[in-house]
Protein backbone atom coordinates (compact mmCIF):
# COMPACT_ATOMS: atom_id res chain seq x y z
CA UNK A 1 0.00 0.00 0.00
CA UNK A 2 1.50 3.80 -1.12
CA UNK A 3 -1.19 6.12 0.35
CA UNK A 4 0.49 9.27 1.23
CA UNK A 5 3.99 10.63 -0.09
CA UNK A 6 6.98 9.78 2.13
CA UNK A 7 7.32 13.25 3.58
CA UNK A 8 3.96 13.58 4.65
CA UNK A 9 4.24 9.99 6.68
CA UNK A 10 7.49 11.01 8.16
CA UNK A 11 6.00 14.08 9.10
CA UNK A 12 2.73 12.79 10.72
CA UNK A 13 4.62 10.27 12.83
CA UNK A 14 7.45 12.27 13.98
CA UNK A 15 6.24 16.04 14.19
CA UNK A 16 8.66 18.88 14.50
CA UNK A 17 6.30 21.54 16.08
CA UNK A 18 3.60 19.25 17.71
CA UNK A 19 3.35 19.79 21.59
CA UNK A 20 6.17 21.99 21.66
CA UNK A 21 6.51 24.03 24.66
CA UNK A 22 6.20 27.69 23.75
CA UNK A 23 5.13 31.09 25.30
CA UNK A 24 2.56 31.88 23.30
CA UNK A 25 0.62 34.95 23.09
CA UNK A 26 -2.01 33.72 20.55
CA UNK A 27 -3.63 30.76 20.61
CA UNK A 28 -6.46 29.09 17.98
CA UNK A 29 -8.69 25.76 17.96
CA UNK A 30 -10.40 25.04 14.73
CA UNK A 31 -12.04 21.44 13.63
CA UNK A 32 -13.60 19.67 10.55
CA UNK A 33 -16.42 18.04 12.34
CA UNK A 34 -17.74 15.99 9.13
CA UNK A 35 -14.29 14.27 9.11
CA UNK A 36 -13.38 14.67 13.30
CA UNK A 37 -10.08 16.59 12.21
CA UNK A 38 -8.75 18.85 15.43
CA UNK A 39 -6.11 21.32 15.30
CA UNK A 40 -4.66 23.84 18.20
CA UNK A 41 -2.41 26.51 17.03
CA UNK A 42 -0.55 28.38 19.28
CA UNK A 43 2.11 31.33 18.06
CA UNK A 44 4.90 33.57 19.88
CA UNK A 45 4.94 36.78 18.01
CA UNK A 46 7.34 39.86 18.31
CA UNK A 47 6.34 42.95 16.25
CA UNK A 48 3.68 41.03 14.43
CA UNK A 49 6.47 38.56 12.92
CA UNK A 50 5.79 34.57 14.07
CA UNK A 51 8.93 33.77 16.07
CA UNK A 52 7.96 30.29 17.68
CA UNK A 53 5.20 28.10 16.48
CA UNK A 54 2.88 25.33 18.03
CA UNK A 55 0.06 23.19 17.74
CA UNK A 56 -1.38 20.46 19.13
CA UNK A 57 -4.51 17.98 17.26
CA UNK A 58 -5.92 14.82 16.25
CA UNK A 59 -6.35 14.02 13.20
CA UNK A 60 -5.75 12.38 9.52
CA UNK A 61 -2.50 11.97 8.24
CA UNK A 62 -2.92 15.21 5.90
CA UNK A 63 -4.45 17.18 8.54
CA UNK A 64 -1.80 16.46 11.06
CA UNK A 65 1.27 17.05 8.27
CA UNK A 66 0.28 19.66 6.58
CA UNK A 67 -0.42 21.83 10.39
CA UNK A 68 3.44 20.59 11.07
CA UNK A 69 4.74 21.76 7.80
CA UNK A 70 3.10 25.20 8.51
CA UNK A 71 5.27 25.50 11.38
CA UNK A 72 8.26 25.92 9.23
CA UNK A 73 6.57 27.80 6.45
CA UNK A 74 5.28 30.90 8.74
CA UNK A 75 8.32 31.04 11.87
CA UNK A 76 9.86 34.19 10.55
CA UNK A 77 6.65 35.37 8.50
CA UNK A 78 4.72 38.46 9.04
CA UNK A 79 1.19 38.26 10.47
CA UNK A 80 0.20 40.18 7.18
CA UNK A 81 2.13 38.06 4.76
CA UNK A 82 0.81 34.77 6.80
CA UNK A 83 -2.91 36.00 5.66
CA UNK A 84 -2.03 36.18 2.22
CA UNK A 85 -1.39 32.37 2.22
CA UNK A 86 -3.56 30.46 0.17
CA UNK A 87 -4.73 26.86 -0.83
CA UNK A 88 -2.49 26.54 -3.51
CA UNK A 89 0.83 27.97 -1.21
CA UNK A 90 -0.37 25.22 1.41
CA UNK A 91 -0.21 22.46 -1.63
CA UNK A 92 2.56 23.89 -3.10
CA UNK A 93 4.22 23.04 0.71
CA UNK A 94 2.65 19.36 0.80
CA UNK A 95 4.04 19.14 -2.80
CA UNK A 96 1.27 16.02 -3.42
CA UNK A 97 -2.17 16.32 -5.06
CA UNK A 98 -4.70 17.08 -2.82
CA UNK A 99 -8.28 15.74 -4.24
CA UNK A 100 -11.14 17.67 -3.86
CA UNK A 101 -12.42 15.46 -0.27
CA UNK A 102 -9.15 15.59 1.11
CA UNK A 103 -8.97 19.68 0.97
CA UNK A 104 -9.96 20.54 4.21
CA UNK A 105 -8.03 18.22 6.02
CA UNK A 106 -4.87 20.01 4.15
CA UNK A 107 -6.26 23.27 4.71
CA UNK A 108 -7.27 22.83 8.57
CA UNK A 109 -3.70 24.39 9.75
CA UNK A 110 -4.03 27.14 7.30
CA UNK A 111 -7.76 28.43 8.68
CA UNK A 112 -6.62 27.93 12.15
CA UNK A 113 -3.31 29.85 11.99
CA UNK A 114 -4.91 32.76 9.67
CA UNK A 115 -8.06 32.56 12.30
CA UNK A 116 -5.44 32.92 14.95
CA UNK A 117 -4.02 36.40 13.83
CA UNK A 118 -7.42 37.53 12.37
CA UNK A 119 -9.38 37.14 15.69
CA UNK A 120 -6.56 38.95 17.60
CA UNK A 121 -6.82 41.93 14.91
CA UNK A 122 -10.16 42.00 15.55
CA UNK A 123 -11.10 41.48 11.80
CA UNK A 124 -13.93 39.31 10.06
CA UNK A 125 -12.85 35.61 10.29
CA UNK A 126 -12.30 33.18 7.47
CA UNK A 127 -14.85 30.46 6.46
CA UNK A 128 -14.12 27.04 3.97
CA UNK A 129 -15.42 28.93 1.16
CA UNK A 130 -12.81 31.45 1.34
CA UNK A 131 -10.19 29.26 0.04
CA UNK B 1 -30.62 -16.48 -4.88
CA UNK B 2 -28.07 -13.62 -5.88
CA UNK B 3 -29.42 -10.67 -5.13
CA UNK B 4 -26.50 -8.77 -6.93
CA UNK B 5 -27.05 -9.42 -9.97
CA UNK B 6 -30.61 -7.16 -9.70
CA UNK B 7 -28.34 -4.40 -9.11
CA UNK B 8 -27.06 -2.58 -12.27
CA UNK B 9 -24.12 -0.38 -10.84
CA UNK B 10 -22.08 -3.78 -9.93
CA UNK B 11 -22.23 -4.54 -13.78
CA UNK B 12 -21.47 -0.68 -14.91
CA UNK B 13 -18.47 -0.87 -11.67
CA UNK B 14 -17.08 -4.54 -11.94
CA UNK B 15 -15.01 -3.67 -9.42
CA UNK B 16 -16.81 -1.63 -6.85
CA UNK B 17 -16.77 -2.78 -3.14
CA UNK B 18 -19.66 -0.72 -1.68
CA UNK B 19 -19.10 -0.85 1.64
CA UNK B 20 -21.51 1.91 2.72
CA UNK B 21 -25.11 1.26 2.60
CA UNK B 22 -26.24 3.04 5.62
CA UNK B 23 -25.15 6.16 4.36
CA UNK B 24 -27.24 5.79 0.74
CA UNK B 25 -28.38 1.55 -0.72
CA UNK B 26 -27.68 1.04 -4.39
CA UNK B 27 -30.80 0.95 -6.54
CA UNK B 28 -32.17 -1.99 -7.80
CA UNK B 29 -33.14 -2.06 -11.82
CA UNK B 30 -37.30 -2.57 -10.84
CA UNK B 31 -36.87 0.65 -8.89
CA UNK B 32 -34.77 2.54 -11.58
CA UNK B 33 -37.33 0.78 -14.72
CA UNK B 34 -40.27 2.59 -12.43
CA UNK B 35 -38.86 5.98 -12.40
CA UNK B 36 -37.89 5.87 -15.70
CA UNK B 37 -40.97 4.24 -16.51
CA UNK B 38 -43.41 7.01 -15.09
CA UNK B 39 -41.28 10.20 -17.10
CA UNK B 40 -41.16 8.10 -19.84
CA UNK B 41 -45.10 7.29 -19.93
CA UNK B 42 -47.23 8.29 -17.63
CA UNK B 43 -45.78 11.91 -16.53
CA UNK B 44 -48.17 14.71 -15.15
CA UNK B 45 -48.76 16.27 -12.48
CA UNK B 46 -51.23 14.52 -9.30
CA UNK B 47 -54.45 15.82 -7.83
CA UNK B 48 -55.24 18.41 -10.31
CA UNK B 49 -55.62 17.03 -13.66
CA UNK B 50 -58.75 16.85 -15.48
CA UNK B 51 -57.54 14.31 -17.96
CA UNK B 52 -56.31 10.57 -17.70
CA UNK B 53 -53.29 10.66 -17.57
CA UNK B 54 -53.09 13.12 -14.61
CA UNK B 55 -55.74 10.43 -13.53
CA UNK B 56 -53.06 7.58 -13.49
CA UNK B 57 -50.11 9.65 -12.24
CA UNK B 58 -52.72 10.42 -9.04
CA UNK B 59 -53.44 6.85 -8.89
CA UNK B 60 -49.89 4.97 -9.10
CA UNK B 61 -49.07 8.18 -6.44
CA UNK B 62 -51.74 7.24 -4.17
CA UNK B 63 -51.16 3.30 -4.70
CA UNK B 64 -46.92 3.71 -3.85
CA UNK B 65 -48.55 5.43 -0.49
CA UNK B 66 -50.78 2.84 0.25
CA UNK B 67 -47.97 0.18 -0.51
CA UNK B 68 -45.54 2.29 2.64
CA UNK B 69 -48.83 2.11 4.69
CA UNK B 70 -48.80 -1.59 4.46
CA UNK B 71 -45.51 -2.07 4.56
CA UNK B 72 -44.96 -0.21 8.08
CA UNK B 73 -48.73 -1.61 9.00
CA UNK B 74 -50.38 1.90 9.67
CA UNK B 75 -53.96 1.90 10.19
CA UNK B 76 -54.41 3.79 7.39
CA UNK B 77 -52.81 5.02 4.15
CA UNK B 78 -53.72 8.84 4.76
CA UNK B 79 -51.08 8.73 7.84
CA UNK B 80 -48.45 8.10 5.68
CA UNK B 81 -47.22 11.70 4.71
CA UNK B 82 -44.27 12.38 1.73
CA UNK B 83 -41.35 14.51 2.45
CA UNK B 84 -37.88 14.71 1.14
CA UNK B 85 -36.06 12.80 3.71
CA UNK B 86 -36.32 11.57 6.97
CA UNK B 87 -34.52 14.89 8.49
CA UNK B 88 -37.20 16.56 6.90
CA UNK B 89 -40.18 14.45 8.40
CA UNK B 90 -38.92 15.15 11.76
CA UNK B 91 -38.36 18.96 11.17
CA UNK B 92 -41.95 18.47 10.50
CA UNK B 93 -42.77 16.94 13.67
CA UNK B 94 -40.61 19.48 16.06
CA UNK B 95 -42.30 22.33 13.83
CA UNK B 96 -45.70 21.48 13.41
CA UNK B 97 -46.23 18.95 16.68
CA UNK B 98 -43.33 21.16 18.92
CA UNK B 99 -44.62 24.70 18.24
CA UNK B 100 -48.23 23.65 18.79
CA UNK B 101 -48.17 21.63 21.72
CA UNK B 102 -44.72 22.28 23.17
CA UNK B 103 -43.90 25.16 25.65
CA UNK B 104 -41.23 26.17 27.93
CA UNK B 105 -40.03 23.89 30.48
CA UNK B 106 -41.71 20.94 28.71
CA UNK B 107 -38.82 17.93 28.82
CA UNK B 108 -38.02 16.32 25.43
CA UNK B 109 -36.09 12.59 25.95
CA UNK B 110 -33.83 11.83 23.12
CA UNK B 111 -30.69 8.98 23.35
CA UNK B 112 -26.93 9.82 23.03
CA UNK B 113 -27.23 7.65 19.88
CA UNK B 114 -29.82 9.83 17.75
CA UNK B 115 -28.52 11.08 14.70
CA UNK B 116 -27.98 14.58 14.36
CA UNK B 117 -30.86 14.96 12.51
CA UNK B 118 -33.35 13.74 15.20
CA UNK B 119 -30.98 16.27 17.84
CA UNK B 120 -30.76 19.53 16.09
CA UNK B 121 -34.78 20.10 15.39
CA UNK B 122 -35.69 19.77 18.89
CA UNK B 123 -32.26 22.11 19.96
CA UNK B 124 -34.35 24.33 17.30
CA UNK B 125 -37.13 23.64 19.31
CA UNK B 126 -35.54 24.93 22.52
CA UNK B 127 -34.10 28.01 21.20
CA UNK B 128 -38.23 28.98 20.40
CA UNK B 129 -39.48 27.54 22.73
CA UNK B 130 -37.23 26.66 26.07
CA UNK B 131 -38.34 22.99 25.77
CA UNK B 132 -35.96 21.06 28.02
CA UNK B 133 -33.34 18.78 26.44
CA UNK B 134 -32.38 15.14 28.19
CA UNK B 135 -30.46 12.16 26.73
CA UNK B 136 -30.62 8.16 27.74
CA UNK B 137 -27.30 7.23 27.97
CA UNK B 138 -25.16 5.01 26.07
CA UNK B 139 -23.22 2.20 27.72
CA UNK B 140 -19.81 1.40 26.38
CA UNK B 141 -20.51 -2.17 24.67
CA UNK B 142 -22.59 0.91 22.98
CA UNK B 143 -26.15 -0.54 23.82
CA UNK B 144 -29.14 1.99 25.07
CA UNK B 145 -29.40 2.13 29.07
CA UNK B 146 -33.45 2.59 29.27
CA UNK B 147 -33.34 4.37 32.59
CA UNK B 148 -37.56 4.63 33.35
CA UNK B 149 -36.35 8.14 36.07
CA UNK B 150 -35.74 9.80 32.77
CA UNK B 151 -39.25 9.89 31.86
CA UNK B 152 -40.78 12.14 33.98
CA UNK B 153 -44.43 14.00 34.42
CA UNK B 154 -42.77 16.92 32.81
CA UNK B 155 -41.87 14.20 29.46
CA UNK B 156 -44.25 15.85 26.66
CA UNK B 157 -41.98 13.78 23.96
CA UNK B 158 -39.70 11.40 23.60
CA UNK B 159 -37.66 10.56 20.21
CA UNK B 160 -35.54 7.09 19.54
CA UNK B 161 -33.54 5.64 17.00
CA UNK B 162 -34.93 1.96 16.08
CA UNK B 163 -30.92 0.95 14.88
CA UNK B 164 -27.76 3.27 15.58
CA UNK B 165 -26.35 4.80 12.16
CA UNK B 166 -22.47 4.41 14.28
CA UNK B 167 -23.34 1.62 16.66
CA UNK B 168 -25.32 -0.24 14.40
CA UNK B 169 -27.48 -1.08 17.75
CA UNK B 170 -31.21 -2.12 17.80
CA UNK B 171 -32.60 -1.30 21.22
CA UNK B 172 -35.58 -2.28 22.49
CA UNK B 173 -37.84 0.31 21.92
CA UNK B 174 -41.30 -1.08 23.85
CA UNK B 175 -40.60 -0.43 27.28
CA UNK B 176 -39.88 3.07 26.28
CA UNK B 177 -42.86 3.23 23.84
CA UNK B 178 -44.70 1.99 26.80
CA UNK B 179 -42.97 4.24 29.44
CA UNK B 180 -43.30 7.49 27.38
CA UNK B 181 -47.32 6.82 26.84
CA UNK B 182 -47.93 6.55 30.74
CA UNK B 183 -46.92 10.11 30.93
CA UNK B 184 -48.91 11.04 28.30
CA UNK B 185 -45.57 11.77 25.94
CA UNK B 186 -45.63 11.20 22.29
CA UNK B 187 -43.32 8.99 20.90
CA UNK B 188 -41.61 9.11 17.55
CA UNK B 189 -39.28 6.62 16.31
CA UNK B 190 -36.56 6.82 13.95
CA UNK B 191 -36.60 4.06 11.19
CA UNK B 192 -34.23 5.47 8.79
CA UNK B 193 -31.36 2.54 9.17
CA UNK B 194 -33.54 -0.40 10.18
CA UNK B 195 -36.55 0.34 7.72
CA UNK B 196 -34.36 -1.82 5.46
CA UNK B 197 -33.30 -4.35 7.93
CA UNK B 198 -35.77 -5.08 10.29
CA UNK B 199 -39.48 -5.43 9.84
CA UNK B 200 -41.69 -2.22 10.94
CA UNK B 201 -44.55 -2.26 12.72
CA UNK B 202 -46.09 0.77 13.68
CA UNK B 203 -48.91 -0.19 15.40
CA UNK B 204 -46.97 -3.32 17.16
CA UNK B 205 -44.79 -0.42 18.39
CA UNK B 206 -47.62 1.88 18.88
CA UNK B 207 -45.41 4.88 17.58
CA UNK B 208 -46.97 8.19 17.49
CA UNK B 209 -44.22 9.18 14.52
CA UNK B 210 -42.27 7.39 13.04
CA UNK B 211 -39.90 8.75 10.13
CA UNK B 212 -37.47 7.09 7.00
CA UNK B 213 -35.76 7.49 4.07
CA UNK B 214 -36.24 5.94 0.91
CA UNK B 215 -32.76 6.25 -0.54
CA UNK B 216 -31.28 3.82 2.34
CA UNK B 217 -33.98 1.48 1.21
CA UNK B 218 -32.89 0.93 -2.03
CA UNK B 219 -35.27 4.09 -3.24
CA UNK B 220 -34.20 7.15 -5.08
CA UNK B 221 -32.85 9.89 -3.11
CA UNK B 222 -35.38 12.95 -2.23
CA UNK B 223 -38.29 10.80 -1.36
CA UNK B 224 -39.22 10.33 2.43
CA UNK B 225 -42.20 9.02 4.59
CA UNK B 226 -43.46 10.51 7.83
CA UNK B 227 -45.96 8.34 9.26
CA UNK B 228 -48.09 9.81 12.44
CA UNK B 229 -51.57 8.07 14.21
CA UNK B 230 -54.63 10.20 12.57
CA UNK B 231 -56.01 11.98 15.56
CA UNK B 232 -52.63 13.52 16.20
CA UNK B 233 -52.09 14.99 12.30
CA UNK B 234 -55.72 16.19 12.36
CA UNK B 235 -54.77 17.85 15.81
CA UNK B 236 -51.63 18.89 14.32
CA UNK B 237 -51.39 22.60 12.12
CA UNK B 238 -49.90 22.53 8.73
CA UNK B 239 -46.31 22.61 7.93
CA UNK B 240 -45.47 23.80 4.68
CA UNK B 241 -47.86 26.33 2.86
CA UNK B 242 -48.61 26.01 -0.56
CA UNK B 243 -50.54 24.57 -3.41
CA UNK B 244 -52.03 21.17 -2.32
CA UNK B 245 -52.43 21.14 1.32
CA UNK B 246 -55.18 23.60 1.53
CA UNK B 247 -58.77 23.50 1.28
CA UNK B 248 -60.02 27.07 0.82
CA UNK B 249 -57.97 30.24 0.38
CA UNK B 250 -59.11 33.74 0.96
CA UNK B 251 -57.15 36.90 1.03
CA UNK B 252 -56.84 37.20 4.88
CA UNK B 253 -57.15 33.24 5.39
CA UNK B 254 -56.92 30.13 4.56
CA UNK B 255 -58.89 26.18 5.56
CA UNK B 256 -56.41 23.30 5.14
CA UNK B 257 -56.32 20.62 3.20
CA UNK B 258 -57.80 16.83 4.58
CA UNK B 259 -54.79 14.11 5.55
CA UNK B 260 -52.30 13.98 3.93
CA UNK B 261 -52.31 16.37 1.48
CA UNK B 262 -52.61 18.57 4.26
CA UNK B 263 -48.95 17.88 4.88
CA UNK B 264 -47.58 17.84 1.48
CA UNK B 265 -47.55 21.65 0.02
CA UNK B 266 -46.43 21.88 -3.74
CA UNK B 267 -45.72 19.62 -6.20
CA UNK B 268 -44.48 15.93 -4.68
CA UNK B 269 -41.81 13.90 -5.32
CA UNK B 270 -43.95 11.63 -7.66
CA UNK B 271 -41.36 10.06 -9.36
CA UNK B 272 -39.42 9.17 -6.45
CA UNK B 273 -42.55 8.10 -4.45
CA UNK B 274 -43.17 5.49 -7.34
CA UNK B 275 -39.80 4.36 -6.91
CA UNK B 276 -40.06 3.66 -3.24
CA UNK B 277 -43.04 1.49 -3.86
CA UNK B 278 -41.20 -0.44 -6.27
CA UNK B 279 -38.26 -0.64 -3.52
CA UNK B 280 -40.72 -1.80 -1.14
CA UNK B 281 -42.15 -4.34 -3.61
CA UNK B 282 -38.23 -5.66 -4.19
CA UNK B 283 -38.26 -6.01 -0.38
CA UNK B 284 -41.15 -7.62 0.20
CA UNK B 285 -40.64 -10.22 -3.05
CA UNK B 286 -37.33 -10.95 -0.89
CA UNK B 287 -38.65 -11.13 2.38
CA UNK B 288 -37.19 -9.39 6.02
CA UNK B 289 -36.34 -13.46 6.74
CA UNK B 290 -34.42 -14.25 3.62
CA UNK B 291 -32.59 -10.38 3.53
CA UNK B 292 -31.92 -10.97 7.72
CA UNK B 293 -30.36 -14.36 7.08
CA UNK B 294 -27.89 -12.60 4.03
CA UNK B 295 -27.21 -9.53 6.58
CA UNK B 296 -26.67 -11.74 9.78
CA UNK B 297 -24.73 -14.32 8.08
CA UNK B 298 -22.33 -11.34 6.75
CA UNK B 299 -22.12 -9.34 10.12
CA UNK B 300 -21.23 -12.43 12.08
CA UNK B 301 -18.50 -13.17 9.49
CA UNK B 302 -17.11 -9.45 9.17
CA UNK B 303 -17.00 -9.24 13.31
CA UNK B 304 -15.05 -12.81 13.50
CA UNK B 305 -12.58 -11.29 11.39
CA UNK B 306 -11.98 -8.53 13.28
CA UNK B 307 -12.20 -9.76 16.12
CA UNK B 308 -8.93 -11.84 15.09
CA UNK B 309 -7.22 -8.36 14.52
CA UNK B 310 -6.34 -7.09 17.94
CA UNK B 311 -5.46 -3.75 16.92
CA UNK B 312 -9.42 -3.59 15.81
CA UNK B 313 -11.80 -1.59 18.62
CA UNK B 314 -15.22 -2.23 17.14
CA UNK B 315 -17.54 1.09 18.75
CA UNK B 316 -20.68 -0.87 19.60
CA UNK B 317 -22.34 -4.10 20.52
CA UNK B 318 -19.07 -6.72 19.63
CA UNK B 319 -21.65 -9.54 19.10
CA UNK B 320 -24.50 -10.30 17.00
CA UNK B 321 -27.37 -9.45 19.96
CA UNK B 322 -29.69 -6.58 19.10
CA UNK B 323 -27.54 -5.16 16.29
CA UNK B 324 -27.99 -4.51 12.90
CA UNK B 325 -25.50 -5.22 9.75
CA UNK B 326 -23.84 -1.32 10.30
CA UNK B 327 -20.22 -2.06 12.10
CA UNK B 328 -17.89 0.89 13.35
CA UNK B 329 -14.23 0.57 14.31
CA UNK B 330 -11.17 2.37 15.08
CA UNK B 331 -7.69 1.72 14.88
CA UNK B 332 -5.38 3.65 17.57
CA UNK B 333 -3.10 5.75 16.21
CA UNK B 334 -4.58 5.54 12.39
CA UNK B 335 -7.76 8.28 11.67
CA UNK B 336 -10.57 6.97 10.01
CA UNK B 337 -10.03 8.80 7.29
CA UNK B 338 -6.76 7.72 6.82
CA UNK B 339 -8.46 4.30 6.69
CA UNK B 340 -11.15 5.38 3.97
CA UNK B 341 -8.29 6.60 1.78
CA UNK B 342 -6.39 3.23 1.91
CA UNK B 343 -9.93 1.46 1.48
CA UNK B 344 -10.85 3.53 -1.74
CA UNK B 345 -7.23 2.71 -3.24
CA UNK B 346 -8.79 -0.74 -3.95
CA UNK B 347 -12.15 0.58 -4.78
CA UNK B 348 -13.79 -0.06 -1.50
CA UNK B 349 -15.80 2.29 -0.56
CA UNK B 350 -16.41 2.74 3.70
CA UNK B 351 -17.54 5.77 5.98
CA UNK B 352 -15.46 7.70 8.21
CA UNK B 353 -15.92 10.55 9.99
CA UNK B 354 -18.11 11.36 13.15
CA UNK B 355 -21.43 9.84 11.01
CA UNK B 356 -23.60 13.05 11.62
CA UNK B 357 -23.76 11.79 15.56
CA UNK B 358 -21.06 14.18 17.34
CA UNK B 359 -22.23 13.83 20.97
CA UNK B 360 -21.69 9.68 20.34
CA UNK B 361 -18.10 10.18 19.45
CA UNK B 362 -17.55 12.94 22.39
CA UNK B 363 -19.07 10.14 24.46
CA UNK B 364 -16.83 7.35 23.03
CA UNK B 365 -13.99 10.32 23.82
CA UNK B 366 -13.35 9.28 19.56
CA UNK B 367 -12.71 11.83 17.20
CA UNK B 368 -14.26 9.57 14.11
CA UNK B 369 -14.68 5.84 13.72
CA UNK B 370 -14.88 4.23 10.01
CA UNK B 371 -17.77 2.45 9.52
CA UNK B 372 -18.79 -0.32 6.99
CA UNK B 373 -22.10 -1.45 6.54
CA UNK B 374 -23.81 -3.95 4.73
CA UNK B 375 -26.68 -4.47 2.73
CA UNK B 376 -27.96 -7.73 0.44
CA UNK B 377 -26.11 -7.60 -2.55
CA UNK B 378 -22.87 -8.13 -0.33
CA UNK B 379 -20.23 -10.73 -0.36
CA UNK B 380 -18.13 -12.22 1.77
CA UNK B 381 -15.52 -12.04 -0.77
CA UNK B 382 -16.33 -8.07 -0.44
CA UNK B 383 -15.62 -8.35 3.08
CA UNK B 384 -12.49 -10.89 2.56
CA UNK B 385 -11.16 -7.91 0.62
CA UNK B 386 -11.85 -5.11 3.39
CA UNK B 387 -9.91 -7.61 5.97
CA UNK B 388 -6.87 -7.77 3.46
CA UNK B 389 -6.88 -4.25 2.89
CA UNK B 390 -7.78 -3.12 6.65
CA UNK B 391 -3.99 -5.01 7.47
CA UNK B 392 -2.24 -3.38 4.63
CA UNK B 393 -3.00 -0.36 6.38
CA UNK B 394 -1.88 -1.12 9.67
CA UNK B 395 1.50 -2.11 7.98
CA UNK B 396 2.12 0.84 6.65
CA UNK B 397 1.03 3.24 9.77
CA UNK B 398 2.89 0.84 11.69
CA UNK B 399 5.82 -0.62 9.78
Amino acid sequence: MDLYAQNILDRYRTPFFKDKKIKADLKRHEANHSCGDAVDISLSTKGGKVIDFSFTGAGCAISMAAADMLGELVTGMMEDEILKLTKDDIYKMLGIEISMRRSKCALLGLITLQNAILAEQKKPLKTWGDY
Amino acid sequence: MNYRQDFPIFKNRPDLIYLDSAATSQKPQAVLDAVYGFYKSMNSNVHRGTYPLSEEATEAYEDARKTVSSFINAAHPHEVIFTRNATESVNLVARAYGDAFLNKGDEVLLTKMEHHSSIVPWLQLKDRKGIVLKYLDVSKEGRLIFDPKLITAKTKFVSVTAMSNVLGTIPDLKPIITAAHAVGAKVLVDACQSAVHIKTDVQALDADFLVFSGHKLYAPTGIGVLYAKTDILNQMPPFLGGGDMIHEVFLDHFTPGELPNKFEAGTPHIAGAIGLKAAIDYVNKIGFPVIQKIENELTEYLLGKFKALPYVRIIGPADMMGRGPVISFVIEGIHAHDMAEGFATKGICIRAGQHCAQPLMDYFEIPATARISLAIYNTKDEIDAAIRTLEEIYKYFNP
